[in-house]
């Protein structure tokens, strides 16, 4: 079977796109905001209420081992997507609610550290007056508020990349902009506004030389090419399921293991505890139960580790392959006339999320017209109002993908595009 | 696949010629300067006729950065009619649905009375909340005009605030030169005295 097939096969597995919208065939290219999922994710989850639904680590009946086996062998199935370990007593992946919430652990977590929580251990996370954040003018709010919250909270200062022309996180300046006093680096490894991959080797390297802890938002990274969290060296990495093709309310969190046992809770209550007395401070468990108080959505995690599989059976070298197909036809957009990419408009370092503005038009009369012929993309800021300050505009048009879209799909968006300044009267 | 030149009824249902060609040559948009302090009290401004209190409202759409400065001048009653909206001109930006909406909104409710133009608002509003259908119990058509082509936006639960954002500048900026006319019992009496 040659490749295109194969993947005419998988978009067969995911029975959304299989309607139509105004008439039309559903082409959905609104995959970074979430991902479709396969019959075998579906499935996943309704098979777990149906078959092994059960709490998680706790009472002593068979339904609850199962499902207590199904819940670990999700975080496995996840550590082995992004090459993390996954061996007992060595986990480096803690589920959370979605990446905001990775995102929002980890600076409450710090928070508490500069506190005096965790104790000296915790000490290389705590921040004072002084200290510096490094962030980027490209980030997702859910980056950019929790740090810069905890700037405030702290009285550390909030620093932060600036962008190129194209949107690109400027690296080559990661040794001004991270000086001796950074504690934290919160970068984006691939915009969800540009589609830009960050080069993140001189930032790493760079914040590590003065001691300092990465966070990566793989967020718009893992869905769509092989990750290998120890090679990127970065120290906490933070995504959600439901971007690829997992269900929603499940995120990750990655941390390297000695980071995760020195960071102090940020939420607390059952199931993160191994003593808690009236008169006594508790003691907190292990990673990666001390950062997952409460009952979990086990259903949903069970399927995520489902969609994990699912991504590892097709291959991430040959996701990023097919998508790279995709991202070519895209960037045809930047032909049509009026239009400009607020992104890199080739093809090298960057995915197939593509955002552009209509000159004349608004997004949201984009994005109209764009869905009467059945096709989804998303209008608005996306979430990161920064990077559209950078490119001097309030909202911008975006189409992403996945990979069951086809190049003929992005070719009916740029067709589509094609219209818009005629039907609106733009000259 | 369709061309745009075949776009859909559901389309056109919404974007309506008059909403096309109001959003591009929009009633009542000018260039607002800079409000000065006085205004705050709403005592002093560049408003055309003496006895109106001129008022703004600046209102915002964060999903799509939609913004109009509404300006109004309403007639303070001292004449013994009603309060009217003498002067209604807006400032801003958005998408062809808040422009079209606001420019629609200038042709009905200037030279209203403020009982008029609130009447109207509240129909509006009953529009845009009706999912599509309409409001067959109402003669909108008579009391609203053209606004009734706004129908097929209420299908849009993301686009029914484009529609009502320039309504609601005119509401606040009408409630708040009220507000003005009551704060200031001795400028109506000199106004009487005049
Ligand atoms: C780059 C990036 N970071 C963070 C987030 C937040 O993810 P979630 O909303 O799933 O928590 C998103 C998605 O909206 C994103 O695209």
């Amino acid at each position: 079977m040659t490749d295109m097939e194969d993947f005419s096969a998988i978009r067969q597995q995911f029975p959304i796109l299989d309607q139509r919208i105004h008439g039309h065939p559903l082409v959905y290219l609104d995959s970074a905001a979430t991902a479709q999922k396969p019959e075998a994710v579906i499935d996943a989850e309704s098979d777990f209420y149906r078959t092994i639904n059960a709490g998680v680590h706790r009472g002593a009946h068979e339904l609850a081992a199962r499902s207590t086996v199904a819940f670990e062998e999700a975080r496995a199935k996840v550590a082995r997507l992004v090459h993390a370990s996954e061996a007992e007593g060595e986990e480096e992946i803690v589920f959370t609610a979605g990446a905001t919430a990775s995102l929002n652990l980890l600076a409450t977590s710090f928070g508490n550290a500069s506190m005096g929580r965790g104790g000296a251990a915790a000490r290389r996370f705590a921040l004072q007056p002084g200290d510096e954040i490094v962030v980027s003018k490209a980030e997702h709010h859910s980056v950019l508020l929790p740090f810069q919250e905890l700037a405030a909270r702290t009285g550390a200062t909030l620093r932060w990349f600036d962008l190129d022309d194209e949107g690109r996180i400027r690296s080559d300046t990661a040794d001004t902009v991270i000086t001796e006093h950074c504690k934290i680096v919160a970068i984006t490894h691939v915009g969800n506004t540009t589609g830009a991959i960050t080069d993140l080797a001189p930032i790493v390297s760079r914040a590590h030389e003065v001691g300092a802890i990465v966070v990566l938002d793989a967020c718009q990274s893992v869905p769509h090419m092989r990750i290998d969290f120890h090679a990127l060296d970065v120290d906490f990495a933070a995504w959600s399921s439901h971007k690829m093709y997992g269900p929603t309310g499940v995120g990750f969190l990655y941390g390297k293991r000695a980071l995760l046992e020195a960071l102090p809770p940020a939420s607390f209550g059952g199931s993160m505890v191994e003593l808690a007395f009236m008169d006594k401070p508790a003691q907190y468990m292990e990673p990666p139960a001390r950062f997952e108080a409460g009952t979990q959505p086990v259903a949903q995690i069970v399927a995520a580790g489902v969609a994990a599989d699912w991504m590892m059976g097709i291959g991430m070298d040959r996701v990023e392959r097919h998508e790279a197909t995709i991202t070519e036809e895209l960037l045809k957009l930047g032909e049509v006339e009026g239009v400009r990419i607020l992104g890199p408009r080739s093809a090298e370092r960057r995915i197939a999320t593509v955002a552009f503005e209509v000159e004349g038009v608004h997004p949201h009369d984009v994005g109209q017209f764009i869905d009467a012929q059945g096709i989804a993309i998303r209008v608005g800021h996306h979430c990161a109002q920064p990077v559209h300050r950078h490119f001097g505009v309030f909202a911008s048009n975006r189409a992403s993908s996945a990979v069951y879209n086809t190049p003929e799909e992005a070719r009916r968006l740029v067709e589509a595009v094609g219209g818009v300044r005629d039907f609106f009267r733009v000259k | 696949m369709a061309l745009y030149g075949m776009s859909d009824e559901d389309l056109e249902q919404m974007y309506q010629e008059v909403i096309l060609d109001a959003a591009r040559d929009p009633h009542g948009k000018v260039t607002l300067e800079e409000q000065d302090t006085e205004a705050e009290t709403g005592v002093t401004l560049s408003h055309t006729h003496e006895y109106c209190i001129p008022a703004r409202s600046h209102q915002f759409n964060p999903t799509c950065g939609d913004e109009v400065t509404v300006h109004v001048e309403v007639s303070d009653g001292s004449d013994g009619g009603p309060q009217r909206i003498e002067r209604l001109v807006w400032d801003g930006q958005g998408c062809s649905i808040s422009q079209a909406s606001l420019s629609v909104m200038v042709d009905l409710v200037e030279h209203k009375t403020v009982d008029e133009a609130m009447s109207m608002a509240s129909d509006f509003h009953r529009l845009m909340d009706s999912r599509g259908k309409g409001v067959p119990d109402a003669n909108l058509d008579d009391t609203l005009g053209d606004a009734v082509v706004f129908q097929g936006v209420s299908r849009y639960p993301m686009r029914i605030k484009c529609a009502l954002l320039g309504w609601e500048g005119m509401k606040a900026s009408v409630a708040q030169a009220l507000s003005h006319m009551d704060s200031r019992p001795t400028m109506a009496m000199q106004t009487k005295e005049r």
